[in-house]
C-alpha cells in the first residue's frame, strides 16, 4: 500500500493555498510535514482525506485513484488536533458511532472497541466521557479511533499540540510505536521541528504552499537545500553571517570553534541548558550563537573560527543553497 | 465570612425588594378581601379568595387557554428557529445580511405588531378574509371564531418571536466545531446522521435555554392577546395575565386578583421542578447507560 500525490493543488478564488505537491510513501513510512502556521501543511492533510476538494493533480492510494472519491470511500483513518471527540458520548461510544455508521455488526463491533481499547490501555475508561479524562488519554481515544477502522493511510494533523511539553515528550515513543506497528503510510503534521525529527523518518518542509525539500530528518539537517529549511531545523537555530557577493554564509552553532587567529568576538550573554550552554556572541559579522560544554567559563572577549567546509552558503535573492 | 455577607448585602437586598417583597405583598393580599366593596381596604376574609379561586371554572378554562397556547406556540418557534438556525449556518453569501433582516419581527413592539395582525385578520376588510373570500367564496371570520381566534395569536406569536428562537439556536451552532462533522464525514455520515449524533445533542443547552425563555413569557402572555382579541371572542382566548389584569383593573378586586397571581406562581413552579425531576432523570440515565 502506497500514498502518492502528484501535482496535486488547492485555489481558492485565483490564489493557490499549495501546489505542485508530490511525493509517494510506502507501507512503514511516516512522513512528517512541517512548515510555519498558514504554510497549507493541514491543507495538505484535508486534500488527502477528501475533506477539501483538489483543484489540480491526483492522488492514489495503493494505485487506486481516490481524488474524486468522498472522504468516507477513501480508508483514512484521521487524528484531529482538536481530536473530535463527541462530549455527550462515552468513550466507548465515541468509538462506535463511526462504526456504526458503516454497519458493522453489532458483536464485532464490541469485539473491536475491545480490542483497540486494551491496545490503547483505555480499557478502564470506557464508559468515561472525554472531559473525564486527562488531555493524553482523550489523545489516545482519538487514535483509537483512528485505529478501528484500520485505514489504509494514517493521517495526524498535530495530534500532540494540545498536550503540555512533559507529556509530549512521554507519549512520543509509544505513538511512533504504534503508528509504524500499523505498517501503513503514514502523514504526520506538526509546526514543531523536534515532534518531526522524533516521529518520522521523511520530512517535508513547506512553506507558501510548496514543499521547498522533502529527505530523511539527517540529511535535510545535514543538506538544506535553502536558506529557509537551514534555519527551520535545528536549534539553536543556524548562525546567518552578513551577506557579501550576494551570498550568506551560514555556520551550525555546533560548528563554531574556539582559536586566537579567528574572529573576534564580545560575549552577550549565555544560557544554561544543563548538559550544554549556549553563548550570544556579537562580532563584525553579526550576532552568532555558539555551543559549549557547561563547565566552561566564557571570558568577555575571544575568538572563534569555523571550518568553511562545514558552512553552508545560500544566495542572498532566492534563499537557495550554492553549491 | 462577615465580609462577604456584607458584600452580598446590597444585590441580596436589590433581589428581595424585587422579587420577594412583591410575592409576600401578593401572598399577604390574597388573603383579604381588597376591592370597591370594601372601599379599597384589605380585610380579612378566612381563604375566601382561595375558595373562590378553586372553584373558578373561569380560571381554569383561562390556564388551559395558557397553556395551550404556550405549548402550541413554542413548539412552532422551536421547530422553525431550528430549521431557519440551520439554514443561517451554512456558508452562503448575504447571511449577515438575512440574519440582520430577520431579527425585524422581533425587534417590533408587541403592541404595534398585534395591531397590524388585528387588521391583517379582520372580517371584513382584512387581506386576509379578502383573499380567503376570493378562494372559497365566503367569508373567514378568524378573530370571532373561537376555534381560529386563538390560532391567529399563536400565528402572530409564532411570526414575532421566532427569530429570536433563531438567533438563540444559531449562536449554539456557532459553537460546534467543524472538526466534529468531518470525523462524522470520515465515517461516512450523512446529514441525517450528523443531525441526530452531533447537532441536536450539543444543541440541547441552548434548545433549553430558548425553551425556558420562551415558555415563561408564553405562559405570562398579556400584551399580544390583549390587543389582538382582547380574550374574545366568549374568552376563549383569554390567558390568565390578562384575567387577573381584568380583576384588578377592571373590577378592582385586588385581592383576588392577587390570589390568581399566587395561585398561578405555584403551578408554574410546580411545572418547572416537574420538567427539572424529568430533565435530571434523562440525564442521569444517558450517562449510565454506556456498556463498560
Amino acid at each position: 500500500m502506497t500514498l502518492h500525490l502528484q501535482n496535486v493543488g488547492r485555489c481558492i478564488g485565483n490564489q493557490w493555498i499549495v501546489r505542485h505537491l508530490a511525493f509517494q510513501i510506502g507501507n512503514d513510512e511516516c512522513l512528517a510535514l512541517v512548515g510555519p502556521s498558514g504554510c497549507g501543511k493541514s491543507t495538505t492533510l484535508r486534500l488527502i482525506a477528501g475533506l477539501d476538494p483538489v483543484s489540480e493533480g491526483s492522488i492514489a492510494i495503493g494505485g487506486h485513484d481516490v481524488t474524486k472519491l468522498t472522504p468516507a470511500e477513501r480508508s483514512i483513518g484521521m487524528v484531529f488536533q482538536s481530536y473530535a471527540l463527541l462530549p455527550h458520548l462515552s468513550v466507548f461510544e465515541n468509538l462506535e458511532l463511526g462504526l456504526k455508521i458503516r454497519n458493522v455488526q453489532c458483536k464485532d463491533r464490541s469485539i473491536r472497541i475491545q480490542r483497540v481499547l486494551d491496545l490503547l490501555q483505555l480499557s478502564d475508561r470506557a464508559s468515561h466521557r472525554p472531559a473525564q479524562l486527562s488531555g493524553g488519554q482523550r489523545q489516545r481515544v482519538a487514535l483509537a479511533r483512528a485505529l478501528i477502522r484500520d485505514p489504509e493511510v494514517y493521517l495526524l494533523d498535530e495530534p500532540m499540540s494540545n498536550l503540555d511539553a512533559q507529556l509530549r515528550e512521554g507519549i512520543r515513543p509509544e505513538l511512533r510505536r504504534l503508528v509504524l506497528e500499523q505498517q501503513k503510510p503514514t502523514i504526520y503534521v506538526t509546526h514543531d521541528q523536534h515532534e518531526a525529527m522524533a516521529m518520522a523518518n521523511k520530512i517535508a518542509i513547506i512553506n507558501h504552499g510548496q514543499i521547498l525539500q522533502l529527505d530523511t530528518p539527517i540529511n535535510l539537517y545535514k543538506n538544506p537545500n535553502s536558506l529557509f529549511v537551514a534555519q527551520f531545523l535545528g536549534r539553536p537555530q543556524i548562525n546567518c553571517l552578513k551577506p557579501s557577493d550576494n551570498q550568506i554564509q551560514a555556520i551550525r552553532p555546533e560548528d563554531l570553534k574556539f582559536d586566537d587567529s579567528g574572529l573576534p568576538c564580545r560575549l552577550l550573554s549565555r544560557e544554561w541548558l544543563g548538559n550544554t550552554q549556549l553563548l550570544y556572541l556579537a562580532s563584525s559579522e553579526g550576532d552568532l550563537r555558539m555551543i559549549m560544554d557547561p563547565s566552561f567559563e566564557c571570558p568577555e572577549r575571544l575568538f572563534v573560527r569555523w571550518d568553511p567546509q562545514k558552512a553552508f552558503y545560500f544566495d542572498r535573492e532566492t534563499g537557495k543553497r550554492i553549491p | 465570612m462577615t465580609t462577604l455577607l456584607l458584600l452580598l448585602l446590597p444585590s441580596m437586598l436589590f433581589m428581595a425588594g424585587v422579587f420577594a417583597l412583591p410575592l409576600a405583598r401578593y401572598l399577604w393580599l390574597s388573603f383579604h378581601a381588597d376591592s370597591v366593596m370594601t372601599g379599597l381596604v384589605a380585610i380579612p376574609n378566612d381563604g375566601a379568595n382561595w375558595n373562590r379561586f378553586l372553584n373558578d371554572l373561569r380560571y381554569w378554562q383561562d390556564l388551559g387557554q395558557t397553556l395551550r397556547f404556550a405549548v402550541a406556540s413554542v413548539t412552532l418557534e422551536l421547530l422553525l428557529g431550528l430549521a431557519i438556525a440551520l439554514l443561517l449556518n451554512q456558508p452562503q453569501r448575504g447571511r449577515a445580511l438575512i440574519r440582520t433582516t430577520s431579527l425585524i419581527p422581533w425587534a417590533l413592539p408587541t403592541t404595534v405588531m398585534a395591531l397590524g395582525w388585528r387588521w391583517i385578520f379582520n372580517t371584513p376588510y382584512g387581506p386576509v378574509n379578502r383573499l380567503f373570500e376570493s378562494v372559497f367564496g365566503h367569508s373567514l371570520n378568524a378573530l370571532g371564531e373561537p376555534s381560529l381566534a386563538w390560532l391567529t395569536t399563536v400565528y402572530a406569536d409564532v411570526w414575532k418571536t421566532t427569530p429570536f428562537v433563531a438567533l438563540i439556536l444559531l449562536a449554539g451552532l456557532q459553537t460546534i466545531p467543524s472538526d466534529l462533522y468531518e470525523a462524522a464525514r470520515l465515517e461516512g455520515a450523512g446529514a441525517l446522521t450528523c443531525l441526530k449524533k452531533i447537532t441536536l445533542p450539543l444543541l440541547l443547552p441552548y434548545l433549553g435555554l430558548a425553551l425556558m425563555f420562551r415558555m415563561a413569557q408564553a405562559f405570562g402572555v398579556f400584551d399580544l392577546i390583549q390587543v389582538m382579541t382582547g380574550g374574545g371572542p366568549a374568552s376563549s382566548t383569554e390567558s390568565i395575565a390578562l384575567y387577573a389584569y381584568w380583576n384588578a383593573l377592571r373590577f378592582l378586586d385586588f385581592g383576588y386578583s392577587a390570589t390568581i397571581m399566587i395561585g398561578s406562581f405555584i403551578i408554574l413552579t410546580m411545572m418547572v421542578a416537574i420538567a427539572w425531576v424529568v430533565i435530571a432523570t434523562a440525564r442521569r440515565r444517558s450517562v449510565v447507560g454506556a456498556p463498560s
